[in-house]
């Protein structure tokens, strides 16, 4: 039984290199993975030392300011460059088109700013050539241009009628020639898929990290998957067809209609319905909130006459320069506190409404099998929106520890009685700005990368059940003899 | 009877439920692309009406908290110019969703805050936006190889062509035919969907209009070339069609993604970093250094400043900080001109690389007559630069001089909008096209006439 699965995959296999034009095709494939996989890793470590570069910089200049006033370092801030996994010159994801440094100071959230996409004329626009790219479009069109005539080319030759007759059943026509196709797929994703880890590992200098191994692995699994899901949409495309040209047709217009045009649509009606604020009325909202809570800017304000009556209450004096502590550090505080948890709220907010607009391409993964795959792909390799949103996250946390602990240091070391207009400025010693860690970004575990994923694997589940049960049932409805007009 | 002889044609061509389909398909996404290309421009319009309305607002209530301090006031007031959309930008949106299109700054050293982007969804960049001017570059092809893929393929396939063959000894006219009957409909349907983009985004029609048609046309023509030296090659539709998609996924997504991967690699942007890091330790080692390591190099770029006395002996004054700021800015010239380099010669890589990959050609030449490519958005910068020196200059006095901020015209600023000069010119776009079209239908004349 099994048996004449592997005869009819070993014969599609060998039909396959045997036709010149697919093996110029497999050729031409394969060097350009190969071509990806270098330029890849060749832009992955020349743009990730760029950032350490300027990590390691940022951080020496930090620690080697002199003795000042902490919240001149506040105001001095720093600055956090987003790093890029490692596993993302494997899969570009949004990497280019989000930002890379970002801004860090006191009383202020800033963008992250300089993304590859800032500095790109329109040529971006039509892709990025990596090896995911590669995977996710070409090879399921090489799959096409293999398995297109598959079935329907036994048809029209009539050694269709042959071998069913021959004691083959449909169901192992359909298995065989799927393994067929896919093996031939194999031939070239395995060796590329080796060669990736050899690479990576010897670029990681052999110390292999265990999530990220788990995540190659996990990659390897679904785009696995997913070669075998194209494999079989085309097997059976070619097997309801009455002729190879009809199955072509149908094929190409499919690759066409699902990776090209529909990706863009989803998006784009995801952003009508779900439209998100421009950065003015962001600012503005977040402002408005702030003057209901607290502004700390504005003389008159309630909140902090309540805070000044209460602290002069407390400690018995008539005036705020008579408190033990610094004062000003103490408002500066409190002002962090209100407006970073007003913009934090606000920034969730914003991250949700784009979350919305996304969602309809997630979803779309159910009609759609590339783009379930394009976001577990894009959360593997940590190039994603949600890996970006947590890089944000990080950062915001950063910035506000580092303006609460420059206020903790005014409220304790810096004199309550300002001096005078010509005197030296109050300053405290250059050793405290050690007490700040250097930034560094964490990457989620793949436990929680997979667990907000769970939407896209269910889809790419999805569709390999509903092939595996297509080619079980197809017997039924197919048609063996063509019919005759 | 040749005036018959093409009306059977179009009969023919008609009666072909592809051809529907492609007509059907160009129309339906050629108005969804109008669409969803208006609301996206029509949206960045309504931002910058309400950033109008704001920026009194807030200067209002800055006057109202910090009006007793001049200095403080422009510390925290915020001057912004817009680039307000050509209408054009809704048939091409180019890199206006990736690029801010409102810049807000207020007086203090600009590196820092020039480079601030709008809030947007990575994932919206990275698909890509649905206009019409995607349409023509990436659907319109696709059309034009389902149309003429079987031109002559099917006709031998089906055993017609030995009966034609034998009937007449104008075969080539036979295909020339065809071709034209299918030219015809693609270039009337571009011009449909011109036409209803003229009406529903307000386009006029001007040297840009047909500068943009001229160029569409060209390209649509290319693509026509282009299968008609896959038809002339006498193979089968399968390896027609196949050959054709695999052109167009050369043309359209593998070459001009493997070539900027190629640019990415050959000019990395590292100096955008340093420019950041410039900017800041030229601004803010200041604080720590004597007032004459800011003051004398401030007034040696302003000398006309100078008569204004400098409060020396006072440990803060504003001149002092906004002379600092200004050091933030002139450390931060060197990277920033290497910056625009850098910026360049990417420019002209890809303009070069354009002459030979018409849709790389077509989509730079669409953004630019539409205002949306990066060379709109670093003139917009540069006009940017050019407002807030003279906002500097205008308020630098009241500010050194410790003036009330009531004397100031500062209550007359409002929103700016920046209106670029120049429309620019394609002909070297359209020429390179032509030349390329011109050469493929050549060959492919060629190749037929021998063959057939």
């Amino acid at each position: 039984m099994s048996n004449i699965i592997t005869t009819i995959a070993k014969q599609t296999f060998k039909t396959a290199f045997s036709n010149k034009a697919t093996l110029a095709l497999l050729i031409l494939l394969g060097v350009s993975l190969c071509l990806a996989t270098y330029v890849g890793w060749q832009n992955y470590k020349s743009q990730q030392n760029q950032r350490l570069h300027y990590k390691a910089l940022v951080r020496a200049q930090w620690l080697a300011k002199p003795d000042k006033h902490p919240h001149r370092m506040a105001h001095y801030g720093y600055l956090a460059f987003r790093e890029k996994h490692e596993l993302s010159f494997f899969d570009f994801g949004i990497e280019s088109f989000a930002g890379v440094s970002i801004f860090l100071e006191a009383h202020k959230q800033n963008t992250v700013n300089f993304s590859e996409a800032s500095f790109a004329n329109g040529m971006l626009r039509f892709g990025e050539i990596s090896v995911a790219m590669v995977l996710q479009l070409l090879v399921p069109l090489l799959i096409f241009f293999l398995g297109y005539n598959s079935i329907s080319a036994e048809r029209e030759s009539g050694t269709l009628k042959i071998l069913l007759c021959q004691n083959v059943s449909w169901k192992q026509l359909l298995w065989g020639k799927t393994l067929g196709i896919i093996s031939v797929c194999l031939s070239i994703f395995l060796p590329l898929i080796l060669l990736t880890i050899l690479l990576w590992a010897s670029l990681s200098n052999w110390e292999i990290n265990p999530d990220s191994s788990l995540r190659l692995l996990m990659l390897i699994l679904c785009y696995s998957v997913y070669f075998f899901i194209v494999s079989a949409i085309t097997v059976l495309v070619s097997a309801y067809h009455q002729s190879s040209k009809a199955a072509l047709t149908t094929l190409l217009a499919c690759w066409i209609f699902f990776m090209v045009i529909m990706p863009r649509i989803t998006q784009a009606i995801g952003d009508k319905i779900h439209p998100s604020p421009s950065k003015i009325e962001f600012a503005d909202a977040i402002a408005a909130d702030i003057s209901r809570q607290g502004d700390s800017h504005n003389p008159d304000d309630v909140h902090y006459a309540s805070i000044k009556d209460s602290l002069l209450k407390a400690y018995k004096v008539n005036d705020v320069k008579k408190l033990p502590f610094n004062y000003g550090g103490y408002i500066m505080a409190e002002g962090e506190k209100i407006s970073s948890k007003i913009y934090s709220n606000h920034q969730r907010q914003l991250n949700a409404t784009f979350e919305k607009q996304n969602r309809l391409t997630v979803l779309s993964g159910f009609l759609n099998p590339y783009l379930s795959l394009k976001n577990v792909s894009m959360a593997l390799t940590a190039s994603d929106f949600k890996t970006f949103v947590d890089f944000q996250n990080q950062a915001e946390t950063y910035r506000y520890g580092l303006a609460q602990k420059m206020n903790k240091l005014q409220i304790d070391k810096i004199s309550n009685i300002a001096p005078g207009e010509t005197a030296k400025p109050l300053a405290i010693s250059r050793s405290n700005w050690a007490q700040q860690p250097d930034f560094n970004y964490r990457f989620s575990h793949l436990g929680t990368v997979l667990k907000s994923e769970l939407l896209a694997l269910a889809s790419l589940l999805c569709w390999l059940t509903l092939v595996i049960i297509m080619i079980q049932c197809t017997a039924r409805w197919v048609k063996t003899i063509p019919n005759q007009n | 009877m040749n005036k018959s002889i093409y009306i059977l044609e179009f009969k023919l061509f008609f009666r072909n439920s592809a051809t529907w389909m492609g007509i059907i398909l160009l129309i339906l996404m050629g108005f969804a692309g109008l669409y969803f290309g208006k609301t996206f421009i029509e949206k960045q319009e309504q931002v910058i009406t309400k950033a109008a309305s704001l920026q009194k607002q807030q200067t209002r209530q800055n006057i109202a908290h910090f009006g007793n301090d001049i200095g403080l006031f422009f510390y925290h007031n915020k001057f912004s110019l817009a680039n307000t959309p050509d209408a054009w930008a809704a048939f091409a949106n180019g890199q206006r969703d990736v690029n801010p299109y409102l810049i807000s700054v207020t007086m203090l050293g600009l590196e820092g805050q020039l480079y601030d982007t709008d809030l947007s969804n990575p994932l919206s960049l990275l698909l890509g936006k649905m206009d019409l001017s995607f349409v023509f570059i990436f659907l319109f092809p696709l059309v034009i190889i389902a149309f003429s893929y079987n031109l002559l393929s099917e006709q031998k396939e089906s055993g017609i062509w030995p009966l034609l063959k034998a009937q007449t000894d104008k075969t080539f006219t036979i295909i020339w035919r065809k071709i034209l009957v299918r030219l015809m409909v693609i270039f009337a349907l571009a011009f449909l969907l011109m036409f209803v983009a003229a009406i529903y985004l307000k386009l006029p029609f001007d040297g840009t209009f047909a500068a943009l048609m001229v160029l569409i046309l060209l390209y649509l023509a290319f693509w026509f070339a282009v299968a008609f030296v896959v038809i002339s090659l006498h193979k089968s539709s399968n390896f027609n069609a196949s050959a054709l998609i695999a052109i167009w996924v050369l043309l359209c997504i593998v070459v001009p993604a493997s070539l900027n991967l190629l640019l990415t690699k050959k000019y990395p942007i590292p100096e955008a970093l340093q420019n950041v890091i410039n900017q800041r330790e030229g601004y803010h080692e200041k604080w720590d250094m004597a007032k004459s390591v800011t003051m004398a190099p401030f007034f040696k770029h302003y000398p006309q400043l100078k008569k204004y006395p400098f409060p020396e002996e006072k440990t803060f004054s504003w001149y002092w900080y906004y002379g600092m700021q200004q050091m933030g800015d002139d450390a931060a010239l060197g990277s920033r001109v290497l910056i625009e380099k850098k910026l360049a010669s990417r420019q002209n890589f890809t303009e070069t690389v354009a002459l030979f990959i018409p849709s790389i050609q077509l989509q730079l030449g669409v953004n630019e007559l539409a205002g949306t490519d990066l060379d709109s958005h670093l003139n917009f910068q540069q006009a940017v630069r050019k407002y807030h020196e003279t906002i500097r200059l205008h308020f630098y006095p009241a500010i050194f001089t410790d003036d009330e901020l009531k004397n100031t015209d500062i209550e007359n600023y409002k929103l700016e909008k920046y209106v670029p000069k120049d429309v620019p010119v394609i002909w070297i776009n359209l020429l390179s096209i032509t030349t390329l079209t011109v050469i493929l239908a050549w060959v492919g004349y060629f190749l037929l006439r021998k063959r057939i």
